[in-house]
């Protein structure tokens, strides 16, 4: 009978254990986001935004975004606002480049004439955030 | 290491059974290719960084087309030479040149190129068990109407990239190294064709040049596996001769802090930094010089 009791105390966690990480579709706000870019725009990355309930503070990736190129990062998320998702961009030397959160507000794109070759990252955090969970895209345009 | 001195062991007994008959440069590869990889020490996180910094050889084709160069498939590898890669060493680095070269055709809307470039893609895919992101049909219905251009582009760009996911998940990261690998050559190498035709074009010269910052991304990437795979250690063994070429030339940068403004509810950045590249014609001719060989012995 304990045997049966733990067992199926596993299987309970287990199942609680997926459902926490579920509730976060990135993919469905990636793609979402894909046909957001601007006319124009190229497709070239999407990125998931999973902050796990609050369990990550900070969500982070990089590119080698090249001189001459612009880029638009945008994010995406259930609702209209950006739920307290904000994106930086922080050059190779992690000079900070932009935010998107900007003169009190938080904007949901960014765009990025590129003037120096070099790794930038982009980052996202969580300010008052509900969901801590969205889509972000890269596209680019010469 | 174990099976690597397993592999070689095969290979010295092969040569040794029939002293006469040299095994050819595919079948060396084909042996170590079946020899299983060892996991590199370093974490898998690490690796997907890296991987992921590596920008789409499409930013380079569309530079080349909007500097008004035109289309020319010669610069191309020849879509019929599937059958000439029999490992998954070559199938990879073979995919990921292929995967640039569908690219460039797609950019310049070659549709009738672009899909023989699609059914080699596919053919390698399907050896390399990730046939499984190419839904052939759509994508060649797609191909056959440059109206569709956004959405094939799109649908490549995704399915490359799902791949290279797929395989890091797999534990296969070292086919995904190859494939970003063989794809940033592939444009480093067409980008080096269309300059030594436009000898005046600096731009296309900056452009080569800039690609240091990637070639170091790449060389990173491969020492993490060149101990245990002996392919990827030949090929590092190259590519740290080209970087020793790219280390020549001198990237300077300034920072300055940006400006912006909102434009339709986007911050428009105005990057005020600047970059200065300094090199000459002779190290870009040394770079090309390089490229060439590779990539001359990863198509044959």
């Amino acid at each position: 009978m304990k045997k049966l009791i733990f067992a199926l105390g596993i299987i309970f966690i287990s199942a609680s254990v997926q459902q926490t990480y579920a509730q976060c579709d990135t993919e469905k706000h990636v793609e979402a986001c894909i046909p957001k870019l601007q006319s124009g725009f190229t497709f070239l990355k999407s990125y998931n935004i999973d902050g796990q309930s609050g369990a990550k503070d900070k969500v982070e990736y990089s590119y080698v975004f090249t001189k001459g190129a612009t880029y638009q990062i945008m994010i995406c998320n259930e609702g209209s606002g950006t739920d307290g998702i904000v994106l930086t961009l922080y050059d190779s030397n992690r000079n900070k480049v932009a935010s998107t959160k900007y003169e009190g507000s938080t904007l949901s794109s960014i765009a990025f004439p590129c003037q120096v070759t070099g790794i930038y990252y982009i980052t996202y955090t969580f300010e008052g955030s509900s969901n801590y969970c969205g889509g972000s895209v890269l596209g680019f345009k010469r | 290491m174990k099976n690597i001195l397993l592999g070689l062991l095969i290979i010295i007994t092969a040569l040794a059974c029939d002293s006469k008959k040299k095994p050819s440069a595919d079948e060396i590869s084909s042996v170590l290719d079946s020899v299983k990889i060892e996991e590199p020490s370093i974490s898998e996180d690490v690796i997907s960084d890296i991987i992921q910094q590596i920008p789409s050889p499409l930013e380079i084709s569309t530079l080349l087309k909007e500097s008004d160069t035109k289309y020319d498939n010669s610069y191309l590898n020849d879509p019929e030479k599937i059958s000439d890669y029999n490992s998954n060493y070559k199938k990879a680095l073979a995919l990921g040149v292929y995967g640039t070269d569908l690219g460039y055709t797609n950019i310049y809307e070659q549709n009738q190129d672009a899909l023989f470039y699609l059914n080699s893609i596919k053919s390698l895919a399907d050896d390399l068990s990730i046939g499984q992101f190419f839904d052939i049909g759509t994508i060649k219905r797609l191909a056959t109407n440059s109206k569709n251009l956004d959405s094939l582009l799109l649908i490549t760009t995704k399915n490359f990239n799902n791949i290279n996911s797929y395989l890091q998940e797999q534990k296969r990261s070292n086919l995904s190294i190859l494939l970003l690998s063989g794809g940033w050559l592939e444009a480093l190498y067409i980008v080096s064709r269309v300059s030594e035709k436009n000898p005046n074009n600096e731009q296309l010269k900056e452009t080569i040049a800039e690609q240091k910052i990637i070639m170091d991304n790449v060389v990173l990437l491969m020492s993490f596996y060149k101990d245990n795979d002996p392919n990827i250690n030949q090929l590092s063994n190259k590519f740290t001769k080209l970087q020793e070429e790219f280390n020549k030339i001198e990237i300077k940068t300034v920072y300055r802090e940006p400006t912006y403004e909102v434009v339709d509810g986007m911050l428009v950045v105005k990057d005020n930094s600047t970059s200065e590249i300094i090199m000459d014609d002779e190290n870009i001719e040394a770079i090309r010089n390089q490229v060439y060989a590779i990539r001359e012995n990863i198509i044959n």
